[in-house]
């Protein structure tokens, strides 16, 4: 039975008067993977960042289970399940890449200051079993390697996967993930969509902004365009990429 | 003076400013919180040691209050600030530290105000040579090193080690991640403001004696060097540049009987300590020795153990 | 019984020193990124060189005022061109700006005191007196008003105005877009930091000749100073005035305050501090709000 998971109403956000994101409701159920497309400018990240908490929302409300998120701060709404992939990757420069995975781990008593202290037999096996899922991801982007080296040695893409890689650690209900496949190359991108959809078969639910459409179509289960903040145009995929009104938001009055 | 004297003095004297400097290590190398207002945190725990100390409290219990007092006034002052950027940290704490030195000095009250006030030593034998009083706050204060440095060495190599690290370099990215920074923050700058306020209570005790003037911003940014020049977010850092600054700071005392310099050495030192941090910080920002990497046995296991084989066998 | 007239009086005057202490902290801090606590030693360093001008020299008040401010503006500049600039260009982090501008300050403030002493010097220059009613004012703090006036009216034209002006604004909202339109950024960052280290000298000569002169000059008015930038909206012009004469007000009152309860005088930096507090647990992005077109 599908839930709906994120529920948005009607959300709008603006910087200095100008609309970024203007009146967006939708809803994303459990189990699939959604798509928001768009051209850039048209406020998809912005829309992102309100939902995780990040910016403000001025108008309109934000549910997630059921419970509104819309005044929570970005570390309430990780403890949630929902968790956030972003555009250009935010690492940990200087701690190494397995420690940058470890930092997303869930529930970790050792995170505590007085167990992390006085308590240390408390969080050691979890600490093991964290580093071995850990791994466990970092094998599956082909990351394991550079597991000791740091953050800030890594290459663009490299960086990108391993944002993917925190967001899959955070073990999310649903994970928003902000263009995962740019700068990654092509075959690893499809690889990743691939497992994307494994995971999505496991139950885990995806929301995606993603530019290269002919991945994204290949694997989302519904669509949203976005243009101007507004949403524009949603369905299938393959209706979207028929409709007309698709490719005049893409090229504009070209 | 006594050779010997002098030189246990030197030892004692590098084990306090060890205290400050891993205080402001943990708080600044670790968590990127600037405190410049470290010199405030080590009054209160001078003040406390003294207040206390002085209606017959046994000095451990002096010491402990001193570093709780901190802590608790320094979790208070940084709040305001911890959802801000760092500079607003910075300029607060520095100015809570300006604030406090008037408050002491116009409080007749309150330890003597300007004039001073005596302290005992914490530990008294009768009839006991100036060598052997050393030897006893040589033990004291290398106890309190020695357990700080413990402590500060568990933590950092902690997930809440790396989680703080994860704060400093990216707060975003670590909120988005489930951990909430104004938390981390404030027991980090507590913890530091602990150490820092034992720190004190041990200097007052060991001088004998404080006034305000003993607690000038100039106290807080030799500690800053220390921190900056041993190496950041590194324990062993810590220790290194507090003996590396103490030495200079004898050499230069020592010098300056001998040679004669159009400039009054005084001044002198601090200009070179000036030069000498932008310099670092143009040259080498992460100090003589590096950031050291976290240490969990988890790290570890799956680097021995059986994951590793499995990787090289890929 | 207070003479509230007085009081109101010298938090203009009070005030008048803040923002003109004030302004160039507040443009480098918005322009920069980063609060340069040398800043005090600039105030300082401008209250020497107007000294010398002034005193020894014997020139009165109007040419020490524009000598230490080119002079100091200078100094101000080179620090930014040798130790700032090179410092971003690494990528330093926003604490190693300021401990950096912390250590600048350290080596300013002890060559000071190696070259004129620690011992405070006074300004012999007497001001005539007036009373106007019950208030009396001196010919020192007319010249300080008619300054913090003037150069209200100048700051506004420029940023108003002018291309360095209008390039200013620009690259304080948004750099990227500044340097897009072609708006030569470095010049821009160059000119405010000039401009900002000569008013910063010309209030340590008012400050100077109203107490005293020692290497610590700045250092004990930086904490207003401070709390008049970030009330003010850090970077915003307008926010400092109308910030710098309510930390004049605030100070002036509270100074009665404390008079009236039997407390130290010496409190009276503290009632900046209170604000500062305030204005973070409050409003963290200050009165900028009020002023969005600057």
């Amino acid at each position: 039975m599908e839930e709906i998971l994120l529920k948005i109403k009607g959300i709008s956000k603006h910087f200095g008067g100008v609309y970024a994101v203007n009146g967006i409701s939708l809803d994303i159920t459990s189990g699939k993977i959604w798509g928001l497309v768009g051209p850039n400018g048209s406020g998809k990240s912005t829309l992102f960042n309100t939902v995780l908490g990040i910016h403000q929302a001025d108008e309109g409300n934000i549910y997630f289970k059921d419970r509104c998120i819309t005044n929570l701060v970005p570390h309430q709404i990780f403890d949630l399940g929902l968790v956030y992939a972003f555009q250009v990757p935010r690492l940990f420069q200087t701690l190494n890449v397995l420690d940058n995975m470890l930092v997303a781990g869930r529930e970790h008593k050792g995170d505590k200051l007085l167990f992390s202290l006085f308590f240390r037999k408390s969080w050691q096996k979890k600490e093991i079993e964290l580093a071995e899922k850990a791994m466990e991801i970092l094998r599956l982007l082909k990351l394991d390697h550079l597991a000791l080296s740091p953050a800030g040695e890594l290459s663009g893409g490299q960086s990108k996967l391993l944002e993917l890689g925190k967001g899959l650690m955070a073990s999310p209900t649903l994970l928003l993930l902000d263009e995962p496949a740019a700068g990654v190359n092509p075959n690893l991108g499809r690889s990743m969509f691939e497992r994307i959809e494994d995971l999505c078969q496991t139950g885990l639910s995806f929301f995606i902004i993603e530019h290269r459409l002919e991945l994204l179509f290949d694997f989302a289960h519904w669509v949203y365009v976005m243009d101007k903040g507004k949403i524009v145009l949603e369905g299938k995929p393959p209706e979207v990429a028929e409709d007309p009104s698709f490719y005049h938001v893409y090229l504009g009055d070209e | 003076m006594d050779p010997l004297v002098y030189i246990l003095d030197f030892i004692v004297l590098v084990g306090i400013f060890s205290i400050f400097s891993l205080s402001l290590n943990i708080e600044f190398g670790f968590a990127g919180l600037a405190n410049f207002g470290k010199v405030a945190f080590v009054l209160i725990g001078a003040y406390t040691y003294t207040l206390l100390s002085n209606i017959n409290v046994p000095f451990f219990l002096c010491l402990i209050a001193g570093a709780i007092a901190s802590a608790i006034i320094g979790f208070f002052v940084s709040l305001p600030t911890l959802k801000l950027r760092e500079d607003y940290l910075a300029i607060v704490v520095l100015a809570f530290g300006e604030i406090l030195k008037i408050i002491v000095k116009s409080e007749g009250w309150i330890a003597g105000g300007v004039w001073g006030t005596p302290v005992y030593p914490a530990i008294s034998i009768a009839g006991s040579s100036t060598r052997l009083d050393m030897a006893i706050n040589i033990a004291l204060v290398y106890v309190c090193l020695f357990l700080s440095f413990l402590l500060l060495q568990l933590l950092t190599n902690s997930p809440y080690g790396r989680v703080i690290r994860a704060i400093r370099e990216d707060e975003v990215a670590a909120e988005a991640l489930g951990k909430n920074r104004a938390k981390y923050r404030a027991q980090v700058f507590a913890l530091g403001s602990a150490i820092a306020g034992l720190g004190g209570g041990l200097f007052a005790q060991y001088l004998q004696f404080i006034d305000p003037y003993m607690f000038a911003p100039m106290l807080t940014f030799t500690i800053w060097i220390m921190v900056l020049l041993g190496g950041p977010a590194n324990n062993w850092g810590a220790l290194l540049g507090a003996g590396m600054v103490q030495l200079f700071d004898r050499g230069a005392n020592i010098a300056k009987d001998y040679v004669t310099l159009p400039i009054d050495p005084g001044n002198l030192q601090y200009i070179i300590y000036g030069v000498l941090i932008i310099l670092v910080l143009l040259y080498r920002p992460q100090g003589l020795l590096k950031e050291s990497q976290v240490k969990t046995k988890a790290g570890e296991s799956i680097f021995n153990g059986r994951d590793f084989a499995k990787n090289k066998g890929d | 019984m207070v003479n509230w007239a007085q009081v109101f009086v010298n938090s203009g005057i009070t005030g008048s020193l803040y923002l003109i202490g004030a302004v160039g902290l507040t443009l480098t801090y918005g322009l920069s990124k980063f609060p340069n606590f040398a800043h005090a030693e600039f105030i300082t360093l401008g209250a020497f060189f107007g000294y010398i001008v002034a005193e020894p020299l014997g020139l009165g008040l109007p040419p020490s005022l524009i000598v230490a401010f080119l002079v100091t503006g200078l100094v101000g500049l080179l620090c930014y061109r040798v130790i700032f600039q090179p410092l971003s260009k690494k990528g330093a982090t926003l604490i190693h700006l300021m401990v950096a501008s912390i250590a600048l300050g350290l080596v300013l403030r002890y060559s000071i005191g190696s070259i004129w002493g620690w011992e405070p010097l006074y300004f012999k220059t007497s001001w005539p007196s007036f009373d106007i009613g019950i208030i009396r004012i001196t010919g020192l703090w007319i010249w300080l008003i008619f300054v913090a006036i003037t150069l209200s009216i100048i700051m506004h034209l420029i940023l108003v105005h002018t291309r360095i002006g209008k390039a200013i604004r620009a690259t304080k909202s948004n750099p990227e877009l500044a340097l897009a339109s072609g708006i030569n950024i470095n010049r821009v960052i160059l000119v405010t930091w000039f401009i900002g280290a000569g008013l910063a000298a010309v209030a340590g000569i008012f400050r100077a000749a109203n107490t005293q002169i020692w290497p610590m000059t700045g250092w004990d008015i930086i904490l207003p100073i401070f709390a008049v930038a970030i009330l003010g909206g850090i970077g915003n012009f307008y926010g400092s005035i109308v910030a710098a004469f309510i930390i004049g007000l605030a100070e002036n009152l509270g100074v009665v305050a404390l008079m009236t309860l039997g407390l130290s005088t010496s409190y009276r930096i503290a009632i900046a501090f209170i604000i500062l507090i305030l204005t973070l647990i409050i409003r963290p992005e200050g009165l900028a709000m009020l002023f969005r077109r600057s």
